[in-house]
């Protein structure tokens, strides 16, 4: 059993202690741990230390059979699980060279797009929460109870919806919900401005996401940092272009990028993403095919995947996430790997960034790099 | 470059034996010999393939073997490779490469905890994720969870109730 606070020793100005910046402390995100070794407020060494949230996802995957396991891995991100179900059924397609129907390429597009919003709004939420704005995170979240409705209509389930398949979707729209979708859409709209009023024009919140864990973009490559994170620092790459998936390749929007690479460059990056969805998601409505919503694929429950492996990323709205997923022919998966889009900014970078910084700012460093636990603690 | 011109500019100027299979138009697979790990990552790492997405480890129990994948990606080409290597499973020790990436360390340590494989000169060792794991290396094959849980909870009984 860790202390919460040891006391390690004094030299000739500071006393030296070591601070368990636990799941029990306020600014932390989910079930996580840094032990940091403070001076006074200036960290001087951190240690991650996670395994409170481990649930052994790669292992249960390899006793439950390829159907089965989409009720199982959306759990294993609470803020976007989705992006789970998608880039299984992408291996699963890719291992099976299934073809699947544009319309459910849509379906999925529009969907992965309300995900990356809902995430986004946890996001906006997390900065007020560090901040101490928490008329922020009282907004966003309830913002995101609009588009859980809207995921209770189509799947019955408001956070874990297992609708995406390997084959395509589970069925099609219903009636009507296109047209809600668009009025919460147009809804989001409205409220970016005010949370432009809210937060990103705010002083006090400028002033303090400024200069926090700046990176370049050598650094964020050799760190293995993705997403939002990496094109605010510069580096003009969405996965979503270059290696599209889905029905990104039929969709065209623009790649917004920052310069400065710190704590406000990646708040605004995420504040044009959450735009950039909003778009997205109008576009794909608009292109919308008819047709079926799912490849004709054989028996649920007996169904085996050619012997192969395949790692198949996605852009969530922390990063790459991906899986490693190798098949040995038989009607489970052999292994499949989790890489969460956090992994290498929580457990690694944080060991090098945090070091300087001040108590106080690594739960608003963790709000901006969005450190999601369950990415490395899978 | 292109995936073709990639794959042709490797089997030119790396000159050891190895394997090269494409998986799709955006990834392929090398696979080399456990000693020439070291050097076919650096290579690659000049050829811009900078980012280190993931180590992680398969264990083909009935070959008795662990094959160990290191996954990197090159913005400038937009291909992912897959770098494999196979380990003998009586003796699962690899060269470690935090000198090439220092992400590589943190991968090399779930994957030591996870697989129970020594990457030599990394002697990060500490638990991660498991703390006082005393059993053998849950993602082995030979590992039964269930017999685990059996063992260190107890077996279920049935509710004769609801039966």
């Amino acid at each position: 059993m860790t202390e919460i606070l040891t006391y390690l020793g004094k030299d000739e100005q500071f006393e030296k202690y070591e601070l368990f910046f636990g799941p029990n402390h306020p600014g932390m995100h989910g079930n996580f741990s840094y032990i940091l070794t403070v001076e006074g407020h200036t960290i001087k060494k951190v240690d991650p230390d996670p395994g409170l949230l481990h649930r052994g996802f790669e292992k249960l995957a390899e006793r439950r059979k390829w159907m089965q396991n989409i009720a199982l891995i959306p759990r294993i991100c609470v803020p976007e699980p989705d992006i789970n179900e998608v880039i299984y059924s992408i291996a699963v397609e890719k291992l099976m060279g299934v073809e699947v129907p544009l319309r459910a390429q849509y379906i999925r597009t529009i969907i992965l797009e309300m995900a990356r919003l809902g995430s986004f709004l946890f996001g906006f939420g997390g900065i007020g929460g560090a901040t101490g704005l928490y008329t922020a995170s009282y907004w966003s979240f309830s913002d995101r109870d609009y588009l859980l409705d809207l995921f209770e209509w189509l799947t019955g389930a408001r956070v874990y919806h297992m609708f995406i398949i390997p084959g395509g979707v589970r069925r099609d729209l219903p009636s009507g919900w296109i047209e809600k979708l668009l009025e919460t859409i147009d809804y989001l709209q409205k409220r970016l401005y005010e949370y432009d009023r809210l937060i990103y024009n705010n002083p006090l919140i400028v002033k303090r996401l400024k200069g926090i864990g700046k990176l370049t973009k050598d650094e964020a490559i050799e760190y293995g940092i993705t997403g939002p994170n990496l094109r605010a620092t510069g580096v003009k790459y969405d996965t979503r272009k270059m290696v599209p998936y889905a029905a990104y390749d039929r969709i065209d929007f623009e790649i917004p990028t920052q310069t400065e690479g710190d704590g406000l460059a990646r708040a605004t990056q995420k504040r044009e993403e959450f735009q950039i969805s909003l778009d997205i998601i109008k576009k794909a409505v608009k292109d919308l095919p008819d047709g079926p919503v799912r490849a004709k694929m054989p028996n649920p429950l007996k169904f085996k995947v050619p012997k192969g492996d395949v790692y198949v990323k996605i852009e969530s709205s922390r990063g790459e996430h991906a899986y490693y997923i190798v098949s040995d022919g038989s009607d489970k998966p052999y292994r499949m790997a989790v890489r969460g889009g956090s992994y290498t900014a929580g457990l690694v970078l944080a060991q090098k960034i945090l070091v300087g910084m001040r108590i106080e700012d690594v739960a608003l460093w963790m709000a901006t790099m969005d450190i999601c636990p369950p990415d490395f603690d899978r | 470059m292109e995936q073709k011109e990639l794959i042709k500019y490797i089997q030119e100027n790396f000159k050891y034996d190895k394997n090269i299979q494409k998986i799709d138009d955006k990834q392929f697979s090398i696979t080399v010999e456990k000693d020439k790990i070291l050097n076919i990552l650096s290579f690659l790492k000049l050829l811009d393939f900078k980012q280190l997405a993931l180590i992680t480890a398969v264990d083909w129990i009935k070959e008795n073997r662990f094959e160990v994948v290191y996954i990197l990606f090159s913005y400038s080409h937009i291909q992912q490779i897959l770098v494999k290597t196979f380990i003998d499973r009586d003796k699962p020790e690899i060269e470690t490469i935090k000198t090439l990436w220092e992400v590589a360390s943190m991968y090399e340590r779930d994957v030591h905890e996870f697989f129970g494989i020594d990457f030599i000169g990394n002697d990060d060792k500490r638990p991660l994720i498991l703390h006082n794991w005393k059993d053998k290396p849950p993602l082995r094959k030979d590992f039964d969870s269930l017999k685990y849980s059996n063992k260190i909870f107890g077996k279920f009984k049935k509710d004769e109730e609801n039966d």
